[in-house]
């Protein structure tokens, strides 16, 4: 976006950034035997709409799902460059990387960029090797941590304490903490991403939701606020 | 680093079946390093009126006291109380008039009409823009985790006990992901006949 000369830097130029911020929000949840990850389908840079209808999830393998939010040009090369290394890594070893094996490996191919990172943020869901869902969240230059649910991109600040209260059962006294279905986790999705959209410019327009059980990688699709 | 972002705070008014709701956390800090837990953000400007103060700790301290001192003023000028309105006012044009060398303070009010009761909040920024909602307003270095708590549990027509689980809900979560809130949190509830204060337990980190 054009910036008015007197909020630029003293000379009158403003310095060449090679980032840009397209704005997003993912959303991972884990239960006892599915992962979901979800996210919005707006692409934004500063007040203005690129597209309406670009998701932020990329299935890796049948049983892994990357969230991937904060620059998009960081974003799609990231992905280049894990596809790459997850087909030599089949042709090798003769079966697909392992949901945890995929977490360690993008820990390192971010942090071989930490002078100059991708400036992405990443939720992978997946199964871990007993079937139970499992999600690994990290930050741009790989740190990486396994975690029950974790909100990701520009409103993670607005979702990510609804999640600790509702899913996490934080703050709750006297409440009986009950294991998450597969259907109440949807349901909480929707809400917080219709929440999100109300309170976060860059988040709306449309959700998409992908659920990794033992039989595969679902679908579901929901509009979202186009304001 | 911000004035608005160097003692840290977690305010939110809810509006409620003709009653408010406010509620603050009780941390002061000096950037990093806890000094208090103990305080207070929220004053009681008169019988049924409240203030809440995020930001910079002397502006709360000051701001609330002269405010206070222009009130007594007026009740005792005009022999009544001063409805939510004509306050909001009075602390928007105080505001302003430091356009140019402002308070770091964005005050919440919050409170019942004299008169009818018919319930208000009301937030504004640190040169005194107003903004009226009928829902809720939130505050401080917290306010984007209290926006997404109370975008979702918030519903129209609360009944006092309900608004007070919800907004009490909203404040403990939300500034359990804020670094620079917490340590506790206080919640007025404000009904035609009764102001109710409760303080809540919360982590103390």
């Amino acid at each position: 976006t054009a910036l008015p000369i007197s909020l630029s830097s003293k000379r009158g130029m403003s310095r060449f950034s090679p980032y840009v911020l397209n704005g997003g929000t993912i959303v991972g949840v884990s239960g006892d035997d599915f992962a979901l990850i979800a996210s919005d389908t707006r692409l934004s840079e500063g007040f203005r709409i690129h597209s309406r209808t670009v998701p932020k999830l990329y299935t890796l393998t049948d049983s892994t799902v990357l969230g991937c939010c904060g620059f998009q040009g960081d974003c799609l090369t990231l992905n280049k460059h894990l596809a790459s290394r997850l087909q030599t890594y089949k042709y090798a070893h003769r079966k697909s990387m392992s949901s945890s094996a995929i977490a360690q490996m993008l820990s390192t191919v971010l942090y071989y960029k930490r002078f100059f990172p991708y400036y992405t943020y990443n939720v992978i869901a997946g199964l871990d090797s007993e079937g139970k869902g499992a999600i690994y969240s990290f930050d741009p230059v790989g740190s990486y941590e396994r975690e029950v649910f974790r909100a990701g991109g520009t409103a993670a600040n607005l979702l990510q304490p609804l999640l600790d209260n509702q899913i996490g059962f934080k703050n709750q006294t006297g409440v009986e903490p009950e294991a998450l279905t597969k259907e109440k986790a949807v349901a909480l999705i929707k809400d917080v991403f219709t929440a999100a959209a109300e309170r976060d410019i860059y988040t709306g327009d449309g959700l998409v939701i992908k659920i990794v059980t033992g039989n595969g990688v679902e679908e579901e699709t929901f509009p979202l606020r186009r304001d | 680093m911000s004035a608005l972002e160097y003692n840290g705070s977690a305010i939110v008014a809810m509006m409620g079946h003709e009653c408010v709701a406010i509620a603050s956390d009780k941390r002061l800090g000096r950037q990093a390093q806890t000094l208090s837990c103990d305080f207070q953000k929220i004053f009681q400007m008169s019988d049924r009126l409240f203030l809440g103060l995020p930001g910079l700790g002397t502006d709360v301290e000051t701001v609330s006291n002269r405010l206070r001192f222009r009130l007594n003023l007026y009740k005792l000028r005009e022999n009544r109380e001063m409805k939510p309105r004509t306050f909001l006012n009075m602390v928007s044009s105080f505001l302003y008039s430091h356009r140019f060398g402002p308070y770091f303070v964005e005050p919440i009010v919050a409170g019942l009409e004299p008169t009818t009761s018919e319930p208000f909040i009301a937030s504004m920024d640190l040169i005194g823009c107003p903004m009226i909602t009928s829902d809720f307003v939130v505050g401080g270095t917290a306010s984007e985790q209290l926006y997404g708590m109370c975008e979702t549990l918030w519903r129209p027509d609360l009944e006092p006990d309900d608004l007070f689980e919800i907004i009490a809900q909203s404040l403990l979560n939300a500034q359990d992901r804020d670094a620079l809130s917490g340590w506790g949190g206080v919640v007025y509830i404000v009904e035609k006949d009764k102001v109710t204060i409760r303080h809540l337990k919360a982590r103390m980190d």
